[in-house]
């Protein structure tokens, strides 16, 4: 859905292509997957989101189990089961409980500071989940293979981090200046 | 006693056995108890440091449960995650009174004490027990011991998720003596908790704890001596949220867990000592049921050593025992039999089957004995087959047994039944008879005597036998059975000598014997002592009545028994070996004596007797010859008379010798011709020259005496056939002289003409002769009886 809808997106705005930053995330050797790798710009505001987020709850799990979005994001949290739940958070990045319900809850909840927020649910105590709120557009989750693409990047500097979960210690941040459509390759290793 | 001895045997080697089985027995459950114990003490102490592990993660289970309800409280996470440190303090107040902890500290994820129930004394510092905190952060939650404010502490730490931990609750609870008593009573071990900060706690009694801490083991098993009693110690190191030493004593009391032992082992020896016991009792019904029968048979035994071969033995057992009681009766009636036959053999001649020596010298003793009491007279005979060696020579050994066979049967008939008959060997019989009177011992001797009137037949023989009886009373000749024989056999050779069947004793014959004896070791001294001396008697030509031989008659001058006719010593001298020097002695003398006669003009032959036992020296004729050159006479002046029997005794040997003689021109003569049994034949083969009649026939010639005067008669027409010169002896009349002159005997010897006379005598009745030729032959004869 989401490649398919890339596609469209490269087919409709082939003028507004830029850089891109091609990162790999280790943990020794193997690639890590569901990190999120983000590009900060360095002193250049960023613009507003433009779209909202979904963290459904779905066979007593949330959906998904990363969930990387722009500050300032409205994530709406529909429960897809037949159980109610009571999702909540005691992260400083955002402390927030929407108590037992059932279906769309009928406001979704911003996320206007970055952090790392951890989700539970208090009914169920194996559900957990992330939300990765960070200050750019530019952010991406590795695949299985721990690869991961930052796309359309316009020429300037960044600043680029990753997250994972269980990661500890968050690993030195990459500067990256790009100037045009070049392809500029990042590694992380991280400790879990 | 072997009986007793058998017995103890038995008895010790069964309580021997037994007791042996019986200590390998007891040694074997000592060791095999102390092995046991050993293993289950030693597997006590590991079950029971297994359980007390298990006691405590369980118990580390249950804190960590409460303290998971705790944090999983929605309320209680929120307040965390406030950060609001008096709320939290009092939370975990609430929280340590709700679960009896001893204290209760929140960590945050940073690993600093955030809030506690300890006044906020840690509140802000590092959280001290790092390595519990770290394991915690490997698992999610944890727990160890851990000293603290000096005691054992149990610490359980679980996190606070939200769902991610946000922060870490931990809680401790003491290890205290209830805690050390459970956990005893669980596992029936002594408990005892060691640590190097919080020292010791333990179950053992008082004064055995005061000895611990000093013997705390390096070594995980050993056994520890605490107080008076022995432990069997193990240590068991507790995982420690620190780096300190916590360690907990499993211990257990070594006397208390032998005490079954000890017990299963005077059960069993007490259960050894009442089987020994029973084993003794049954080992001696057992050996008295083998040694009581045994000592029967052994009794047994002794009666038949005794001779008793009639009372059997009585086991009345039917195993071995009994069987060899059986075989032993069948035994002792086996000897006995056997002894019965030996006895039989060594009292019976096997011959007849008639009582042997022993046996007949038994009865008599046994009869004299009775006739002691009784005053009655026992008589014996002995008695002695005539010729009975000629019968066997001449008609074999076989007729010769049949014969006494015969003897034998018929004495049996004749007598009683009371009476014995013996066979003694050889020819030799002997009666024994009760005889109330010497008339009655004479009818039993003429009774006797009968059995031999009718002839023997034997087969196809019929054969006269005839035997000399001597008879010999009890009280009248002899006090005992010994001499009482000896006596008969007395009389017995008395009846033969006199040609009578049977003949008395007669007192003091028997002294002549024992002189006969001391004669037998005199005669050799004789010789050379020269007490012998040679009388002289004259043979008579009976047609010319003139002296022609002189037969030279040995005389003993005896120093106590004065002079001894020949017969009285010669036999002794045959019987001891002496005759040869005699005869030697005899011949030397008369040769010399004839030769003096011959030198002074006597014109007359020596004639000398010979025994039967010089026929055998070989010898004999070349000294003969010697003596003969030597005194310078004619062998033909001297006359060698042999009597008839003696040629008889070994013909062959004696013809050889005889014939020697001849040769070297010695006369022979015949003596006491017709006593003895020789035939004519044999006669004829005789290398002899003269013939001398029997004197038992010449001494009663009468013209009446027919028997006689035939046999006379016949004998010197026989002689005088035969071409020998006839002599008689045994002339003692004038009557018998006129007789054997008509008969045409050629010399004539006796007390008619001279008795035997010294030599001086002889010499001078010579030379009287000499002086009266035409005198009648008796002048100078005393009526005497020759010998």
């Amino acid at each position: 859905m989401r490649l398919v809808s890339s596609i469209l997106f490269l087919l409709a705005t082939p003028a507004l292509l830029g850089a891109t930053i091609d990162a790999v995330v280790r943990d020794g050797r193997s690639g890590v997957h569901d990190a999120v790798v983000y590009a900060v710009p360095e002193g250049r505001p960023v613009p507003p989101p433009r779209r909202a987020a979904v963290m459904e709850q779905k066979n007593r799990a949330f959906i998904p189990h990363v969930l990387a979005v722009q500050t300032g994001t409205a994530v709406r949290f529909p429960n897809l089961d037949d159980v109610q739940h009571h999702v909540y958070s005691f992260s400083p990045a955002k402390t927030f409980q929407l108590p037992l319900y059932k279906g769309s809850p009928p406001n979704p909840v911003l996320f206007d500071k970055a952090g790392v927020v951890t989700l539970g649910c208090n009914i169920h105590d194996q559900m957990s989940a992330f939300i990765i709120v960070v200050d750019t557009p530019y952010f991406e989750k590795t695949a299985a293979n721990g690869r991961a693409s930052l796309r359309d990047l316009e020429p300037g500097r960044y600043t680029v981090r990753v997250w994972a979960p269980e990661m500890r210690g968050e690993p030195a941040p990459a500067s990256v200046t790009v100037t045009g459509d070049e392809r500029v390759e990042v590694s992380f290793n991280i400790r879990r | 006693m072997p009986v007793r001895s058998f017995q103890a045997r038995l008895l010790w080697l069964i309580v021997g056995v037994l007791a042996l089985l019986e200590a390998g027995t007891l040694i074997s459950v000592h060791l095999a108890g102390q092995r046991t114990l050993q293993k289950s003490v030693r597997d006590e102490l590991h079950v029971g440091a297994n359980v007390l592990d298990r006691i405590l993660t369980q118990r580390a289970g249950q804190l960590s449960e409460s303290l998971r309800i705790l944090v999983r409280d929605f309320a209680f996470r929120e307040l965390v995650a406030s950060g609001d440190v008096p709320t939290i303090s009092s939370a975990l107040e609430n929280q340590r009174k709700r679960v009896n902890a001893g204290a209760v500290l929140l960590v945050d994820l940073d690993g600093n004490v955030k809030a506690d129930t300890i006044e906020g004394r840690m509140a802000g510092r590092p959280f001290p027990f790092a390595a519990l905190l770290a394991e915690a952060q490997k698992n999610g939650e944890a727990h160890a011991m851990i000293s603290f404010a000096n005691k054992p502490y149990q610490f359980v730490i679980v996190a606070v998720p939200a769902p991610q931990p946000i922060a870490w609750l931990c809680a401790g609870f003491e290890i205290d003596e209830a805690f050390l008593a459970d956990v005893s009573r669980l596992t029936t071990l002594d408990v005892s908790l060691w640590s190097s900060t919080a020292g010791l706690i333990s179950t053992l009694p008082a004064d055995e704890r005061a000895d611990l801490p000093a013997a705390i083991p390096q070594k995980q098993e050993t056994t520890l001596r605490l107080g008076n009693a022995e432990y069997a110690t193990l240590v068991h190191p507790l995982h420690t949220g620190d780096n300190a030493r916590v360690e907990m004593l499993l211990q257990r009391n070594l006397a208390k867990a032998r005490e079954p032992f000890v017990r299963l082992e005077l059960t069993i020896f007490a259960l050894s000592f009442v089987m020994l016991l029973a084993a003794v009792v049954a080992a001696v019904i057992f050996s008295r049921s083998v040694s009581r029968p045994l000592r029967v048979l052994a009794e047994g035994a002794g009666r038949v050593e005794r001779g008793d071969y009639v009372s059997p033995i009585v086991v009345d057992q039917k195993d071995e025992i009994g069987q060899l009681a059986t075989a032993f009766n069948q035994m002792q009636a086996a000897i006995g039999a056997r002894e019965e036959q030996i006895i039989h053999q060594a009292t019976h001649d096997a011959l007849t089957g008639l009582p042997n020596r022993t046996l007949f010298l038994d009865r008599l003793s046994q009869s004299i004995e009775a006739s002691k009491r009784s005053g009655e007279s026992v008589g014996m005979i002995m008695m002695d087959v005539d010729r009975f060696k000629e019968i066997n020579d001449t008609l074999g050994h076989h007729f010769g047994d049949q014969l006494l066979i015969e003897i034998g049967r018929r004495l049996t008939l004749t007598l009683r039944q009371s009476d014995t008959v013996a066979r003694l060997g050889g020819d030799e019989f002997a009666v024994k008879f009760t005889a109330p009177t010497a008339r009655h011992a004479t009818e039993v001797a003429s009774r006797v005597g009968t059995i031999f009137d009718a002839p023997f037949i034997l087969g196809d023989v019929s054969i006269d036998v005839n035997a000399s009886l001597g008879i010999a009373l009890y009280q009248m000749h002899a006090d005992d059975a010994d001499t009482l024989m000896k006596r008969a056999d007395i009389a017995m050779y008395d009846a033969k000598k006199n040609h009578t069947r049977f003949a008395f004793y007669e007192p003091g014959r028997d002294e002549h014997s024992l002189r006969r004896l001391a004669l037998m070791m005199e005669l050799r001294q004789a010789v050379t002592r020269n007490e012998l001396e040679l009388h002289f008697q004259p043979k008579v030509e009976v047609s010319r009545d003139r002296a022609v031989h002189a037969e030279a008659l040995v005389r003993w001058k005896h120093p106590r028994h004065g002079l001894m006719r020949p017969d009285e010593f010669i036999p002794l001298a045959e019987q001891t070996g002496n005759i040869s020097l005699i005869t030697k002695w005899v011949v030397r003398r008369a040769v010399a004596e004839c030769a003096e006669w011959n030198r002074v003009g006597l014109d007359l032959s020596v004639a000398v007797n010979l025994s039967a036992l010089d026929l055998f020296d070989t010898e004999l004729p070349t000294f003969i010859s010697g003596l003969l050159s030597e005194a310078g006479l004619p062998p033909s002046r001297l006359v060698l008379e042999i009597t008839e029997s003696a040629v008889m005794k070994d013909t062959a040997y004696a013809l050889k010798v005889l014939r020697d003689l001849k040769r070297r021109g010695v006369v022979l003569a015949i003596d006491d011709f017709g006593t003895g049994y020789s035939s004519l034949a044999h006669l004829k083969r005789l290398p002899v020259d003269e013939l001398k009649i029997d004197k038992s026939f010449v001494q009663n010639l009468t013209e009446t005496a027919t028997d006689d005067l035939v046999i006379v008669r016949s004998t010197i027409e026989l002689g005088h056939n035969m071409g020998l010169v006839v002599i008689a002896e045994g002339v003692e009349s004038q009557e018998s002289w006129q007789i054997l002159k008509r008969l045409g005997c050629d010399m004539g010897q006796g007390y008619f003409m001279s008795p035997p006379l010294p030599a001086a005598e002889f010499r001078k009745w010579c030379e009287r002769r000499a002086a009266l030729p035409e005198q009648a032959p008796g002048l100078a004869a005393h009526p005497q009886r020759s010998e």
